[in-house]
């Protein structure tokens, strides 16, 4: 006897990823021999090492999780849905890690190795980890000619006004990293964007062999086997950045994570934060990562911005904030183009020229195995319940470590 | 630190008291543009203003004289010039006041203080701004003019590179003032398609710092990666090379390489032997990745 275990609903290696959030996936009957009865029980288990990651299980889209499932699957054939998640605390060290196992009795019938794929603060990535993650941006940028070049164009002065210093600053930031990230993916799977938690000590980031040590001048150095010191943007080699505080503590004058949490229940308090922590994390240094229009040149740029946003999706948990209907989720007020709940966003919605900027790079965004929103062209209000906590197929395909579902 | 932390702990409060982020940033502008308040006030202050910066002109311009008034300690007029910077990234709340801004950075690009300089030449230029890049040549090309050490204004010209930058880059590289000042021009020619045959020479010359050769090889892997192939394998097979310049190689070759790697059986054998043996084990896992891609 065999069966099938589909994840996200796919038979695709390509789709075996997990976050907190719960994949909706397919059990069903391949070789039904030695079956007695119209379906057999099939019971699914997560096995893991000490180190890996660990999953958990329910059968619709509402109720508890638990350790293990039991579900009736016909032999004839006819897939069974079930839902599995990442355990909240357990993410994945390495791709495949995990494995979901179906059992008859004590019969192992049908297994799958998967991921639980969690972005994780920067300074506390295994040396494995953060190589995965290192190689693939140096690939995505390939001496600037990569499809990195895209990112750096989608944040200049010219566009910066779809971005940024109104309601949409984080819907778009919150796109514009999940792009990044499935590019990423797309070079290695197991990679997940890891964040600069820019409010606590963050030495191991700042090293030869992740995002480099500065000199006295501001030039980044990086290690002769750190694949970035091929690092290229606009025709320009490697990155500036001078830091204004000692890298082995935490920029001052930033506030803490319990003081932007505690901004305002309300959207439009807690945007505020676009100036303290966000500005001041980005002034905290001279370089290209001090100005809007150079910021994206600087690798770190992106786990800036995905500390921002897991800030976010911590203050969205907090105070139930996913519902876009429910005034306080965002601003209900009116804003420019770009910032208001039904505007597609640009680059992604191909729109250019004026209000929009001249040109749109990129194309849509990304397309994952694991996820089917956004889609292609997002909208703001597509980027609030990137858990899918209000309806199930909103959710993305990413996590934080310490933002559970 | 004691005083820091008070100095934090009241700027907080003021954040408090106020009730919403927009009032309490609001009064920390009080806070920072006031003489009568101590440095580490002032500038714990400013790191709570940029809302305030973006949303009222009056607090806007208050922070901007603080910034420009050469009389005010330097350490709370580098506060206001950081909180307006963090500012001017919520674009459209800020693009009034960009004018005053811009020629505010151009005045203070003359200050007699150097880091304050340093710093709103900085952003000038990563605004691709023709004074800030005017001053930083008239510097290279007479250091008595100069407002920043020549090695900082080569990197300040990497932000918008053109003609007239690689001409002073070259005759830095030519008759290089110091170490430093010669490294960033290569830097900067890194970007000039004309000195692929310099970093070539510098890349192979085994007398040259690591530092120099680490900055050719990736200057000649965007240049020319055909001839960076090429010598990343002769430097790979040269056993009297050394290790960090074997590794800079490999990691190039890792990247850039193509399929048929494979089937060079020296190549492969003086990675396989870079991968055991006495390599330091921070470059053996070079050896490793490239092995590992390369299907061994």
């Amino acid at each position: 006897m065999d069966v099938e275990l589909q994840i996200n609903n796919s038979a695709s290696p390509d789709a075996r990823f997990l976050t907190w959030s719960p994949s909706p996936c397919r059990v069903r009957m391949t070789n039904p021999s030695g079956a007695t009865g119209p379906s057999v029980t099939v019971r699914i288990t997560g096995a893991s090492t000490a180190s890996g990651g660990a999953v958990v299980f329910r059968s619709g889209t509402t109720g508890a999780f638990a350790n293990s499932l039991s579900v009736p699957v016909p032999v004839n054939g006819t897939s069974m849905p079930f839902f599995v998640a990442g355990r909240f605390g357990r993410p994945s060290a390495g791709n495949g890690d995990v494995r979901i196992e179906a059992r008859t009795g004590t019969t192992l019938v049908g297994s799958v190795s998967v991921m639980v794929r969690i972005r994780k603060n920067a300074n506390g990535l295994s040396t494995a980890e953060r190589d995965r993650f290192v190689a693939a941006f140096a690939q995505l940028n390939n001496q600037g000619l990569g499809r990195f070049a895209d990112f750096r164009n989608m944040h200049t002065n010219v566009s910066s006004p779809q971005a940024h210093g109104a309601a949409g600053f984080l819907p778009w930031h919150r796109a514009y990293l999940l792009d990044l990230e499935r590019e990423l993916q797309a070079v290695d799977a197991s990679v997940a964007l890891p964040y600069w938690r820019f409010d606590r000590a963050a030495p191991n980031l700042f090293q030869l062999d992740f995002l480099g040590v500065s000199d006295s001048l501001g030039t980044v150095r990086l290690s002769n086997s750190n694949p970035l010191q091929f690092w290229r943007t606009d025709g320009v080699q490697g990155t500036n950045r001078r830091p204004f505080f000692n890298t082995g503590s935490a920029p001052p004058g930033l506030l803490s994570e319990i003081q932007t949490l505690a901004l305002g229940t309300q959207y439009r308090a807690f945007r505020t934060m676009e100036g303290n922590p966000h500005g001041l994390a980005h002034t905290s240094f001279g370089g290209s990562i001090s100005s809007i229009g150079s910021a994206a040149r600087d690798p770190l740029f992106f786990l800036l911005h995905c500390n921002v946003d897991r800030l976010w999706a911590k203050w969205q948990r907090q105070n139930g904030r996913f519902n876009a209907a429910q005034a306080a989720s965002y601003d209900p007020g009116s804003h420019p183009i770009g910032h208001n709940l039904p505007d597609t966003m640009w680059p992604w919605n191909g729109v250019t020229g004026n209000p929009r900027p001249p040109t749109a790079p990129g194309g849509a965004l990304a397309a994952s195995p694991t996820a089917s929103a956004p889609g292609p062209q997002p909208t703001v209000r597509s980027t609030l319940d990137y858990q899918g906590a209000v309806g199930a197929t909103a959710r993305m395909g990413f996590d934080y470590d310490d933002v559970p579902f | 630190m004691a005083t820091k932390r008070k100095a934090t702990k009241k700027a907080t409060q003021t954040r408090k008291r106020g009730g919403s982020p927009r009032t309490a940033s609001h009064r920390a502008v009080a806070v920072a543009t006031s003489p009568r308040r101590s440095v580490k006030e002032r500038t714990a202050a400013a790191a709570q203003s940029p809302l305030a910066v973006c949303e009222s002109e009056k607090d806007f311009q208050a922070m901007l004289k603080v910034l420009c008034d050469t009389t005010e300690p330097v350490k709370v007029r580098l506060a206001a010039l950081q909180s307006l910077q963090a500012a001017s990234f919520s674009v459209l709340s800020f693009e009034g006041c960009r004018g005053d801004y811009i020629a505010t950075l151009r005045q203070v690009a003359e200050d007699h203080d150097p880091e304050l300089r340093q710093r709103a030449l900085g952003m000038l230029m990563r605004e691709k701004d023709g004074f800030a890049q005017k001053k930083l040549l008239e510097g290279l090309r007479d250091p008595d003019k100069a407002l920043l050490p020549p090695e900082k204004a080569l990197q300040l010209l990497s932000y918008d590179v053109h003609a007239d930058a690689y001409e002073a880059a070259r005759a830095i590289v030519r008759k290089p003032p110091n170490e430093t000042a010669r490294r960033e021009a290569l830097r900067l020619l890194a970007a000039d398609a004309t000195a692929a045959p310099l970093f070539e020479r510098l890349l192979l010359d085994k007398n040259e710092l690591r530092e120099i050769r680490q900055i050719a090889a990736s200057a000649l892997y965007a240049l020319r990666p055909e001839r960076m192939q090429k010598h990343a394998r002769d430097i790979l097979m040269d056993r009297s090379d050394y290790d960090d310049i074997k590794a800079t190689s490999l990691t190039a070759l890792t990247q850039l390489g193509d399929e048929t790697l494979p089937q060079d059986a020296a190549l492969m054998k003086s990675v396989g032997r870079f991968s055991t043996g006495k390599t330091p084990p921070k470059y053996k896992q070079t050896a490793r990745r490239f092995l590992s891609k390369y299907g061994q």
